[in-house]
């Protein structure tokens, strides 16, 4: 079929609102998409037909069925007392004003809450004064700051101990000290260490040789024996 | 419909109520289609408030056998419309695409992100600046077809002309639409 910018033109609409046969369509797609002048022309026309689909309804005016209404069935009687209250009432129905209603109220309980200002369990109509309210937010954003900072440092010393602990379990000597204090040594049957007792011996032997020393030299005696009778008392 | 044509019966036997219920089943529909052919909301508040004043006063002429009532209506609309246009046209004869900006709309979009709403607001206002400036034969023929999402007999009751007229109209609408919302630079993306 030989298709013609005309033709694509005059049948846009067939062809948006999806009036056209198959073959004209096939031959409407395959023109469009070799036509340098259809395809801008088409694109323009389906987003100006778009953005018209997509224009929003808007509410009606609240007056105008109330204008009508008076227009066309004469002013209605005037309401008064609880009629008029919820008659009152019934302007606030909309849904958006709902919405913005019931969202402050909400933002309004959490702070409320938060900040402790009212007991739940005996509630005071003076928990409400803004002072209070203010009073009582005050005070709990310095607690918590108070309870954040204090739980900072708690983390701080532990990490700290454990670090510390880490360290001492790391070195070579506290290592060792780690192995079975009663595995056996060769050469020994007494279980006994093999550094301390002889090094106390040695320290025994010497301090005794000195004090003989000091009982045969009498010179020294008066001296030496001093510095060794200080020395063992130590 | 057939609560429509019962409702109206209920009218013509005086019922009050009948007609309250009429007048919120169809205000926002005529309020929409008034608002979009002027582009004005008090002239749209006015003529929806003269629609149901005509509609109201020329109920007993309705027929049901000759079709809906809501079509009806719309074609009361529509007339009326075209006689507002007729009256206010020296007084637009002045008016330029550049100062018919309208104010853009709040569009009620749940979930969208502000800028988003942002956006879709100037779109929604040039595109009813560009709706008020084509004439308006095309006007109301693109607003039923594509606002009203009307059926082409629908629109042809409507406009009483025949739906190849019809047609004609909606396709020279939308080519002229897209051709005033390119001038003012708006594209597709």
């Amino acid at each position: 079929m030989n298709w013609t910018c005309e033709q694509t033109e005059q049948l846009l609409t067939d062809y948006l609102d999806g009036l056209l046969p198959a073959d004209e369509q096939h031959a409407f797609n395959l023109h469009v998409n070799s036509c340098e002048r259809c395809t801008p022309l088409v694109s323009s026309v389906t987003h100006a037909m778009n953005s018209l689909r997509g224009l929003p309804e808007l509410e009606t005016p609240p007056r105008l069925v109330y204008h009508i209404l008076d227009a066309t069935l004469g002013p209605r009687e005037t309401v008064s007392g609880w009629a008029a209250f919820l008659s009152w009432l019934r302007g606030f129905a909309s849904p958006r004003f709902a919405y913005g209603a019931v969202s402050m109220a909400a933002t309004f309980l959490m702070v409320v809450t938060v900040s402790g200002s009212i007991n739940w369990k005996k509630p005071k109509l003076s928990d409400l004064a803004p002072s209070n309210i203010y009073r009582n937010t005050n005070r709990q954003v310095h607690l918590a700051y108070a309870r954040g900072t204090k739980y900072v440092s708690d983390l701080r010393v532990v990490y700290e101990i454990q670090s510390r602990l880490r360290q001492d379990n790391d070195l070579p000597a506290n290592r060792e000290n780690t192995t079975p204090e009663n595995k056996p040594t060769p050469g020994r049957t007494d279980g006994s260490g093999p550094a301390s007792p002889r090094q106390q011996n040695r320290a025994n032997d010497v301090s005794s040789q000195l004090q003989v020393l000091a009982e045969e030299v009498p010179l020294l005696s008066g001296k030496l024996s001093l510095v060794l009778l200080e020395g063992r008392t130590r | 419909m057939e609560q429509d044509a019962q409702l109206v019966q209920q009218c013509l036997q005086g019922d009050g109520s009948a007609w309250e219920e009429l007048v919120r089943r169809h205000s926002r529909r005529i309020f929409n289609i008034c608002y979009r052919f002027t582009g004005n909301r008090t002239e749209a508040e006015d003529l929806s408030q003269d629609v149901f004043l005509r509609v109201y006063r020329t109920l007993g002429s309705y027929r049901s056998a000759h079709g809906g009532f809501a079509t009806w209506m719309t074609s009361v609309t529509r007339n009326l419309l075209i006689d507002h246009y007729r009256r206010t046209k020296r007084d637009r004869a002045t008016d330029s695409l550049d100062d018919a900006m309208p104010v853009v709309e709040n569009k009620e979009s749940v979930g969208r992100r502000p800028d988003e709403q942002a956006l879709l607001g100037e779109l929604s206002a040039q595109v009813q600046a560009a709706l008020t400036h084509l004439s308006p034969e095309l006007r109301e023929a693109v607003i039923l077809r594509d606002l009203q999402q009307l059926e082409y007999s629908e629109i042809q009751a409507v406009l009483a002309v025949p739906e190849g007229t019809v047609k004609s109209r909606i396709n020279r609408g939308r080519i002229e639409l897209a051709r005033i919302l390119q001038q003012m630079g708006v594209r597709p993306s």
